[in-house]
């Protein structure tokens, strides 16, 4: 039976990062999270391993705090999952995570459908599905807001700045899906339950002989400092706030 | 031939990064799919413009043969618009290269075979520097710099290339923009997904009225609900604006919204709330239903 996979990412969860008044940043209060889009990219795999009678694998990269992933991912509905497990992903850039994904698929070899989402939550640079369609040499189709799978052909309407295109392509191939493409659903403590016992399997990253140097050489991470007045009018009779809130945008002169 | 190279299905972009390229001291490079692409920015003031054909319609299945280009032509940087397509293209490059790729960079230079780049992390709560040296792939915004004066073409040149065929173009259908840009006014009221239901933009349209603004919305709004064009969410991935006055109503304030709010000279919130991160990121707001606030609100500033 043949492999449709979604590939997710564990990330820092960004509404729980603090800057500090000097900029820099900290996230040791911040609880992981799977990359919000991937909820939709995960739920399509599993639509697609319905359609295509295969199985859905939920396949991710990362440093040790990614093991706290797999279950989460899989009470999403995926039948297997697989990470890849690396100290060094941290350090990962685009190159080396999609080198990594593509690598481990074609171990995992009978895979008919790759799904990512449109971007990951931390970086969203929307580089991993086409790179990792150019690295195993597959089709890519990118920004897709609604997808047919009929036999082996997956047909699919992308949305561009200023077109929906329907194209049509045959399986194996790399697909990347827009969050409106379905809807994920929450998962139940049943699902929650079952997630437990499903395999996972682990690849060292070492394993995988790929390079891991990054291309890319992080200079300065930043916070950005949102510096506003925060004037909030939150006791009293609704039609003093507003009263109130006018004589300020009055005085501001913005009206 | 080394130089900067070129790609945007936009043509606004096109222009832009040749002045990029220009300021860099570079040869300006553009790579275009078909004849009439080429033809119609041949006075852009571009050195050279690539004439890559295939048997394919989609840029994006070029590649492969762009990769092979730059090789070959000992390009130092791939610079392209970031655009649904030019991000698709570009990294698919990328990884056909192997090489390193900034994507949407918010700021960028080219010194002595080294670019150097920032871009938004984290939604926008982070700014990362980054350089790269050597032959890379960078992903530029509208907008960043200014377009070239223009001039004459140096040379067109065609080439036959190897187009990827297996993903096949059945249909295209435009998408009708309705004209409005929320980009250059003064005011902009913005409705989330707090409104109940879509007869209820009533109630942001009466204020806007009011105001003579326009209505902006979250990206929920624009794409799963469906309830306003898409050219009307405001966001990272969406609309970037800096109107004079910004009113927001059941909007939460994730920081992947606020990021195309953050030059608005006065930052409005109306939310259920109290801790909603738009609080944060407000000059003014008002905790408070806005089905009650939004009324009033419209009533009060009526004599304004
Ligand atoms: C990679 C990525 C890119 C993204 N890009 C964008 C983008 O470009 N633009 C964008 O907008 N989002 C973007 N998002 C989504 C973003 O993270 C938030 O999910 C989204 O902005 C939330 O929209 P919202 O505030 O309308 O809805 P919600 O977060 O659901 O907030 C609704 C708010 O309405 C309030 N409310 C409910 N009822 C009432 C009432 N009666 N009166 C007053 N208040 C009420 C609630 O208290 C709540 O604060 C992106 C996300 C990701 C992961």
């Amino acid at each position: 039976m043949s492999y449709i996979i979604a590939c997710y990412k564990w990330v820092v969860d960004e509404a729980d990062i603090r800057i500090n008044p000097d900029l820099s940043i900290d996230t040791k209060k911040s609880k992981g999270k799977i990359s919000d889009y991937d909820k939709n990219a995960i739920e399509a795999a599993v639509q697609a391993a319905n359609i295509l009678g295969g199985k859905s694998l939920g396949l991710t990269f990362g440093g040790p705090e990614t093991r706290l992933s797999l279950k989460d991912a899989l009470s999403r509905g995926p039948a297997e999952g697989c990470w890849i497990s690396t100290g060094e992903a941290a350090k990962a850039d685009a190159a080396v995570t999609a080198k990594a994904l593509a690598a481990a698929i074609q171990k995992i070899s009978d895979v008919s459908l790759v799904f990512c989402a449109e971007g990951a939550s931390d970086t969203y640079a929307r580089q991993t599905a086409p790179r990792i369609g150019a690295i195993l040499d597959w089709p890519v189709v990118t920004s897709v807001s609604k997808l047919d799978i009929e036999g082996s052909t997956l047909t699919a309407v992308r949305k561009l700045d200023d077109c929906l295109q329907t194209v049509k392509v045959d399986l194996p191939a790399v697909v990347s899906v827009l969050p409106e493409i379905n809807d994920a659903p929450i998962p139940g403590l049943k699902a929650v339950l079952a997630a437990g016992k499903k395999p996972v399997t682990e690849i060292k990253a070492e394993e995988l002989g790929i390079d891991f140097s990054p291309k890319t050489d992080v200079t300065e991470i930043k916070g950005y400092l949102m510096n506003r007045k925060n004037i909030i009018l939150s006791e009293g009779e609704a039609a003093d706030k507003v009263k109130e809130l006018a004589a300020y945008l009055r005085k501001e002169g913005v009206l | 031939m080394a130089g900067i190279y070129i790609y945007s299905d936009k043509k606004d972009i096109v222009a832009e990064l040749i002045n990029f390229a220009k300021e860099s001291e570079k040869e300006a490079c553009v790579i275009t799919f078909k004849q009439e692409d080429a033809e119609a920015i041949k006075d852009f003031g571009a050195e050279k413009i690539y004439v890559l054909k295939g048997s394919s319609q989609v840029p994006e299945n070029y590649g492969k043969a762009v990769a092979e280009l730059l090789k070959k032509q000992d390009a130092d940087l791939f610079a392209v618009g970031a655009t649904a397509r030019g991000r698709d293209i570009a990294a698919r490059t990328a990884g056909y290269l192997d090489c390193g790729m900034v994507s949407d960079v918010s700021s960028l230079s080219y010194r002595e075979g080294t670019v150097i780049s920032q871009r938004m992390m984290y939604g926008g709560t982070v700014i990362q520097s980054e350089e790269l040296k050597g032959l890379c792939v960078v992903t530029v915004p509208a907008g960043k710099f200014e377009a070239a004066v223009g001039g004459e073409t140096v040379e067109i040149i065609t080439i036959d290339v190897e187009a990827d065929s297996r993903v096949r173009l059945i249909e295209t259908a435009p998408v009708l923009r309705e004209g409005t840009d929320i980009t250059a006014v003064d005011t902009v009221i913005c409705v989330g997904q707090g409104l109940d239901k879509k007869e209820d933009l009533q109630l942001a349209q009466g204020l806007a009225d009011v105001l003579g603004a326009e209505i902006g919305c979250t990206r929920g709004i624009a794409e799963e609900r469906k309830w306003l064009p898409v050219e009307r969410y405001i966001g990272i991935s969406g609309a970037v604006i800096k109107p004079k006055l910004y009113i927001s109503m059941g909007v939460s304030g994730q920081v992947q919204h606020v990021v195309g709010i953050r030059d608005s000279k006065v930052i409005v919130a109306v939310d259920l709330n109290e801790k909603a991160p738009i609080f944060r990121a407000a000059d003014y707001g008002i905790v408070g239903n806005m089905y009650e606030i939004i009324p009033l609100l419209t009533e009060a500033l009526k004599n304004a």
